[in-house]
C-alpha cells in the first residue's frame, strides 16, 4: 500500500524522528491519520448540532446512502492511483440499470441472470474504458468521456426513455434487503472495500497499480506490462460500477435511464477527499471509503439540519477544495 | 508554525468534548418543541424549475401564514436515489406528514414504504403514480400527466381536420413529463388514420435547442403540419425558427405550461395551443391535505383533483390575469 509512500518519505521521517521530539510524531499521525480525524470530528459535530443524528436507524441510513458511491469509489481510486480518470460510471450505472432491470421482472430469469448480465455490461464497458486509453493512447479523460455520453445514449435507446419497473423479489432484496438487521448494500460495501484493500495492498496487482501512477515510464522498463495493466484496472472499476448499479437499482425498485447524472464525481469527490491524488501514485482505499463516509455525514447531517440546498453545494464544493489543498500540501512537504 | 496547528488541533477536540457533555441537554428541549408544532416534510424533485417554484411557494406560503406549522423542503436535483434518501432522513426527523412530488413515479414506492412503516402520513403530488401505490399513500393532488399530451392533441387535431402530419417535440428524455406528454400525443394521434407523426426529436425543454431542431426539421424539407411541443420554451424556440423560414403561418404550433412567456405568444397569434395546470392549486392542495392528516383527520376523498386546462387565443386573458394574481403575491 504504501510502497510509493515510504519511499518518498522515509528518510525524512527517519531523521526528523531524530532530531525533534513528539511534536513531529503528532504531526505524523496527523498527516497519516488527518482524514479519519476529521471525519471522527465531523461525526461529533453533527452529533452535537442535531439530535436525530446519532440515533441507530439514521446512522444505517447514512452507511446505506454511502455504500452505492463508495463502491464505485474504491474503483475509480484504482483508476486515479494509475493517473487516470473514469468519468463514464454514472452513465454506466444507468445503462447497467435499464439492462438488468429488464431481466429481473418476477417469472421469468433466475436471479442469476439480471446479475451476470449487469456485471458482465459494467466490466465491458471498463474494457473499452481501457483498451482505449492503453491501446489507441487516448487520454482518459476524453476516453471515458466518451463512454460517459455513449453509455448514457444506449440507457436511453435500450429503455426507449422509460423506466423498467415491476421488478422480482429476489432482485429487490439486493438493494432493499437486510441479513440480521444489517442492509445488504453495507454488506457488499464492507465485503467489497476488504477485497479491494487487500487487492490494492497485498498483491503484485496493488504494486503495479502504484508503479504505474508513480512513473509509467519507469513501470515499462521494469518490464511490467503496463497496457494489460490498465485495462484490468479499469475492467475492475466497471465491475465495481455494476455492483453499485444493480443494488441502486433493486434499492428504488425501477431500472432508470436517467440515473446517476454526476455520480461520477461523487465517486472521483470521494477518492480525493480520502486521500487520493490525482497526479497519480497515491491512494488507498480505506482512504477511499472514508472519504465516502465523510460526503454521506455530510449530506445526511445538512439535511437533518435543514440547510438549504443552495447551501449545502456551496459547502460540498469547499470541502473538496479544502481536501485537495490539504493533499497537495502533504505531498509538497514530503 | 507546526505547534500552532496541533494546538488549535487540540482546542478544537476539547471544544468537541466540551460540546459531546451538553449534548444530553439539548437533545430534550430540541426533539420536541413545548407548543406542539406541526412540521411538514415536501420532498421536491428539482428547485431549479420554474413551474414548480410556484408550488413551491404556495406551500411555503403556507407555513409563512400558519404559526403552528413548520414546512422542512428538500430538493432531490431530479435523482430518484437522492430523494428516497431524503425521504428516509424526513422519516428519522419524525415529520407529522411527507409531501411527495416524485422525481420518477415508478420509483417512489420504496419512498412510500419506507414513510408508512413509520405511520408517517404521505401525500404525493403533481405526478401521479401506479395504481397499487396510490392503494399505499393517503392522498394524492394534482392530475394525470397523460392527459396534457391528449388534451393538447386532440386540439391540433381538432385544428387540422383531423389530418396532417405532425412533428412531435419531446423534453428531457426519459423524464416523467416528456414520457407521459409524448404517450398521449402518441394516444389520439393512434385515432386519426389520416395523421402521422413524420418527425420526434429532443431539445430537452430548451428554447435555444429547439430553435436548432426546427432549423434541421425546415432544412430537411419534410412537410410539417404540425409542431406539438412537450412544454412551451420548445413550442416558442420552434415558433422563432419557423418564423424566420418564413413558415410560421403553415404551420400550427402547440406548447405545454402555459407559462407568462408563453402567454404572450398566444395573444400574437403565434402559439396555437397551450395546456394549463394550476400550480398554485396544486401546493395549496397538498399543503392543506398534509396538514389535515398530521392532525389526525379524515379526508372526503383521497384523489383531489386539479385537472388541465386548455388555452387558446379565445381565453388567454384569463389566464395572463391569474399569473398577474400568483405573481403579486
Amino acid at each position: 500500500m504504501e510502497s510509493q509512500e515510504t519511499i518518498a518519505k522515509k528518510p525524512t521521517i527517519l531523521s526528523d524522528r531524530y532530531q525533534t521530539g513528539w511534536k513531529e510524531k503528532v504531526s505524523e499521525i496527523f498527516s497519516r491519520y488527518g482524514i479519519f480525524i476529521i471525519f471522527l470530528g465531523m461525526v461529533t459535530l453533527m452529533s452535537f448540532l442535531t439530535p436525530y443524528f446519532f440515533n441507530v436507524l439514521n446512522l444505517i441510513n447514512v452507511v446505506r446512502q454511502v455504500s452505492f458511491i463508495g463502491i464505485v469509489a474504491m474503483g475509480v481510486t484504482f483508476v486515479i492511483i494509475t493517473k487516470g480518470i473514469d468519468l463514464s460510471s454514472g452513465s454506466v450505472i444507468a445503462l447497467i440499470s435499464v439492462v438488468a432491470a429488464d431481466f429481473a421482472h418476477p417469472g421469468e430469469h433466475s436471479l442469476f441472470v439480471p446479475l451476470a448480465i449487469g456485471v458482465g455490461v459494467g466490466a465491458l464497458t471498463g474494457l473499452i474504458n481501457g483498451t482505449i486509453t492503453a491501446k489507441g493512447m487516448i487520454p482518459p479523460f476524453i476516453a471515458t468521456l466518451g463512454m460517459m455520453t455513449a453509455a448514457r445514449g444506449l440507457a436511453l435507446l435500450y429503455s426507449d426513455g422509460r423506466p423498467i419497473g415491476n421488478l422480482s423479489d429476489s432482485f429487490l432484496f439486493i438493494g432493499a434487503g437486510e441479513i440480521l438487521g444489517i442492509p445488504f448494500p453495507i454488506i457488499v460495501f464492507l465485503v467489497v472495500g476488504i477485497i479491494s484493500h487487500l487487492l490494492l495492498s497485498n498483491t503484485k496487482f496493488g504494486k503495479y497499480t502504484y508503479a504505474i501512477g508513480g512513473n509509467e515510464q519507469a513501470a515499462r522498463i521494469c518490464g511490467i506490462n503496463v497496457d494489460r495493466h490498465l485495462i484490468l484496472v479499469y475492467t475492475y472499476a466497471g465491475l465495481l460500477t455494476a455492483i453499485a448499479g444493480l443494488m441502486l437499482t433493486a434499492r428504488i425498485s425501477v431500472g432508470q435511464p436517467s440515473m446517476g447524472v454526476m455520480y461520477e464525481l461523487d465517486a472521483i469527490a470521494a477518492a480525493v477527499i480520502g486521500g487520493t491524488s490525482l497526479t497519480g501514485g497515491i491512494g488507498t482505499i480505506p482512504g477511499t471509503m472514508i472519504g465516502a463516509l465523510i460526503i454521506g455525514v455530510l449530506n445526511n447531517g445538512l439535511d437533518l439540519l435543514n440547510v438549504s440546498s443552495y447551501w449545502q453545494q456551496i459547502l460540498k464544493g469547499a470541502i473538496i477544495v479544502t481536501a485537495v489543498l490539504i493533499d497537495s500540501r502533504k505531498n509538497k512537504k514530503s | 508554525m507546526k505547534a500552532q496547528k496541533i494546538f488549535s488541533w487540540l482546542m478544537i477536540s476539547v471544544l468537541m468534548i466540551g460540546l459531546l457533555s451538553g449534548c444530553g441537554v439539548s437533545q430534550s428541549s430540541n426533539a420536541r418543541g413545548k407548543d406542539h408544532k406541526i412540521v411538514i416534510g415536501a420532498a421536491m424533485p428539482v428547485f431549479d424549475d420554474k413551474w414548480l417554484t410556484y408550488l413551491y411557494d404556495a406551500i411555503n406560503d403556507y407555513d409563512a401564514k400558519h404559526g403552528n406549522v413548520e414546512v422542512q423542503m428538500v430538493d432531490a436535483k431530479n435523482d430518484s436515489v437522492k430523494q428516497l434518501t431524503q425521504v428516509e432522513t424526513l422519516v428519522v426527523k419524525g415529520v407529522d406528514a411527507i409531501i411527495i412530488t416524485p422525481v420518477d413515479t415508478s420509483a417512489v414506492e420504496p419512498m412510500v414504504d419506507a414513510a408508512k412503516k413509520a405511520n408517517i402520513p404521505v401525500i404525493v403530488v403533481n405526478r401521479m403514480p401506479t395504481q397499487d401505490v396510490l392503494d399505499k399513500v393517503d392522498a394524492y393532488v394534482g392530475s394525470e400527466s397523460i392527459q396534457s399530451g391528449t388534451m393538447q392533441m386532440e386540439k391540433v387535431a381538432k385544428l387540422l381536420g383531423g389530418k396532417g402530419n405532425v412533428a412531435i417535440m419531446t423534453g428531457e428524455l426519459g423524464s416523467e413529463s416528456q414520457v407521459k406528454r409524448t404517450e398521449g400525443n402518441k394516444d389520439v394521434i393512434k385515432k386519426h388514420p389520416d395523421m402521422k407523426v413524420v418527425r420526434e426529436g429532443t431539445a430537452k425543454y430548451q428554447r435555444a435547442e429547439a430553435i436548432q431542431l426546427m432549423e434541421n426539421w425546415i432544412q430537411s424539407g419534410d412537410k410539417i403540419d404540425a409542431v406539438v411541443a412537450n412544454n412551451d420554451e420548445m413550442a416558442i424556440g420552434a415558433i422563432n425558427a419557423l418564423k424566420s423560414a418564413g413558415k410560421l403561418d403553415d404551420t400550427l404550433v402547440a406548447g405545454i405550461d402555459g407559462t407568462t412567456d408563453a402567454l404572450k405568444y398566444v395573444q400574437s397569434g403565434d402559439l396555437d395551443v397551450s395546456v394549463f395546470q394550476d400550480p398554485v392549486k396544486q401546493g395549496q392542495g397538498a399543503i392543506e391535505t398534509a396538514v389535515k392528516l398530521a392532525k389526525g383527520q379524515k379526508l372526503d376523498n383521497k384523489m383531489v383533483w386539479v385537472p388541465y386546462e386548455l388555452i387558446t387565443k379565445e381565453n388567454v386573458e384569463k389566464y395572463v390575469k391569474k399569473w398577474k394574481e400568483y405573481n403579486n403575491n
